[in-house]
């Protein structure tokens, strides 16, 4: 019987091997995402939409900046500090600041693992370079599943599909030209117009909560705004599951709200529902790149925790 | 059958433990308006969360388009078991009435486009009939009749204007895309923000 064990540990080696490797390419991703500096031209296609941008990525003492232009269609530009807007084309928009730990946060690749089956999938080619394909398959039906193109030189991803519980994918990011240059030239037109800080107020952990939620997602952001359009409070919380994400919002029932409204758009599904409290009735909307079905649930399971009300 | 019993068998059916005929049932027994309402909108999560269609959303042409593509050709020869064939020709059929009818109106000129694209891709030969929807207003969005069982054309005016309900949820639509990105892979979210811009 001494060949069985050997049988297994050959048997279980493979896999192993298999998820160290592919672990280490998300380590390299996310290291590269901090470093790698690049110039390129992409397109992201989702259902009803399709569009080429132009993208240089700087990296200087820390702070990562990307400029991106729309080069087809309407013109747009947007320009980001550490995944911060500072300037975008359009009306005027105001932003939450976000906390370093917040949108920089890390997962890692061992804890990803839990929620999706990561492996190496094959080789291929990407706007003329080699990469890498890994394949995130999502472990249950609350979330979807990735390919990433991963570029063999810098690690990062060339082309991104989001795929559905039957393979077929619901956006694509592909570059078709990617330079990973030294020092791009990335300056903002006159048309992009300053971001400015939204005033928000600071909610307790515990102010809402939802009584299930898909294994794997937390609370990575909680707070109070109001809306620009009616002045309105609403609470915003934000889900994570390191790789997907999904946002709760909450706002006091009013007069012309619909009960009931679903839609989705492309690989982002959109559920709002009508919700009675004891502080009154409640519109909640959850909106993210999940199932409809986990949008759904998410929203029938939300709940006022620590009495608070929206203000 | 009492408005309880129809959430479980919903509920069921969201946990994949109940099948078609079990909710057929539900639905004959109903009967009422507003139970056939909520059926229809589980019955859009339940196609999503099946990935069998892409529910309504911001572009209704190309769901349809899509969902129509999927359908299997229809059997005439009788051979096998036309009921089910049936049964699953007027599940598609009516799960793409309820995406025209509840979907969303969050047309823009980017949508219209996509459309466009998704239904020449579908029938290259019918470019002619789908050149110019915009310039001739209210178009037919799809036309179905193989055996004269399921029908589907649906006038919709390519000029609605969002509503505001509509707009709330496109702000926060934009708002959550515009949130920076979770460290793993922060070039995607911008893109997908991005996509979201142009109206």
């Amino acid at each position: 019987m001494r060949f069985i064990p050997c049988l297994l540990a050959g048997a279980l080696l493979s896999p192993l091997a298999q998820g160290a490797e592919s672990q280490n390419w998300l380590l390299r991703l996310q290291e590269a995402e901090q470093r790698q500096e690049f110039q390129g031209v992409f397109v992201y296609e989702r259902n009803g939409s399709f569009s080429s941008h132009e993208i240089h990525r700087q990296v200087r003492e820390g702070q990562v900046r990307e400029h991106i232009q729309q080069l087809d269609g309407v013109f747009h530009e947007s320009l980001r500090t550490n995944g911060q807007l500072e300037c975008m084309t359009g009306p005027r928009y105001e932003q939450i600041m976000e906390n370093q730990a917040d949108g920089l946060r890390r997962v890692q690749p061992r804890t990803l693992a839990q929620w999706y089956d990561i492996r190496t999938a094959g080789q291929s080619r990407v706007a003329g370079r080699e990469t890498v394909v890994l394949s995130l398959r999502p472990r249950d039906q609350h979330r979807y599943g990735f390919e990433l193109y991963l570029d063999r030189e810098t690690a990062l991803p060339l082309k991104s599909l989001l795929l559905n519980e039957h393979g077929q994918p619901l956006e694509r990011f592909q570059y078709v030209v990617f330079e990973p240059v030294e020092q791009p030239k990335l300056q903002a037109g006159q048309a992009c117009r300053p971001v400015t800080n939204r005033e928000v107020r600071s909610l307790e952990e515990q102010a809402w909560r939802s009584e299930w939620l898909p294994a794997g997602f937390s609370l990575t952001r909680i707070v109070e705004q109001r809306t620009v359009r009616e002045d309105a409070p609403v609470a915003w919380l934000v889900y994570g599951d390191g790789l997907a994400r999904f946002s709760v919002f909450l706002e006091p029932w009013r007069e012309g709200l619909s009960i009931d409204q679903r839609s989705q758009l492309g690989p982002t599904a959109a559920v709002s529902r009508r919700l009675a409290t004891d502080q009154g009735d409640l519109l909640v909307t959850v909106i993210g790149e999940i199932p409809l079905g986990t949008a759904e649930r998410v929203a029938l399971s939300i709940r006022s925790g620590s009495g608070v009300m929206l203000q | 059958m009492n408005r309880e019993s129809l959430r479980e068998t919903l509920s069921a059916v969201m946990d994949n433990e109940a099948d078609e005929l079990e909710l057929r049932r539900v639905l004959a027994a109903g009967g009422e308006p507003e139970l056939q309402a909520t059926w229809s909108r589980y019955q859009i999560a339940r196609a999503a969360m099946h990935g069998e269609y892409f529910a309504p959303g911001l572009n209704i042409a190309a769901g349809v388009s899509a969902a129509l593509a999927e359908e299997p050709a229809p059997s005439r020869s009788g051979v096998g078991a036309p009921l089910w064939r049936g049964i699953g020709r007027v599940a598609i059929a009516a799960s793409v009435t309820v995406a025209v009818l509840a979907g969303v109106r969050f047309y823009n000129q980017d949508a219209l486009d996509g459309a466009q694209m998704a239904q020449q891709s579908a029938q290259p030969a019918a470019t002619a009939s789908s050149a110019a929807p915009i310039a001739q207003g209210p178009a037919v969005l799809a036309s179905y009749n193989p055996s004269g069982e399921a029908t589907l054309a649906v006038p919709v005016d390519h000029e609605a204007q969002l509503t505001a309900e509509d707009q709330r949820l496109l702000d926060y639509v934009r708002q959550h895309a515009r949130q920076a990105g979770s460290g793993a892979e922060s070039t995607l979210p911008h893109a997908r923000a991005a996509s979201l811009e142009n109206r």
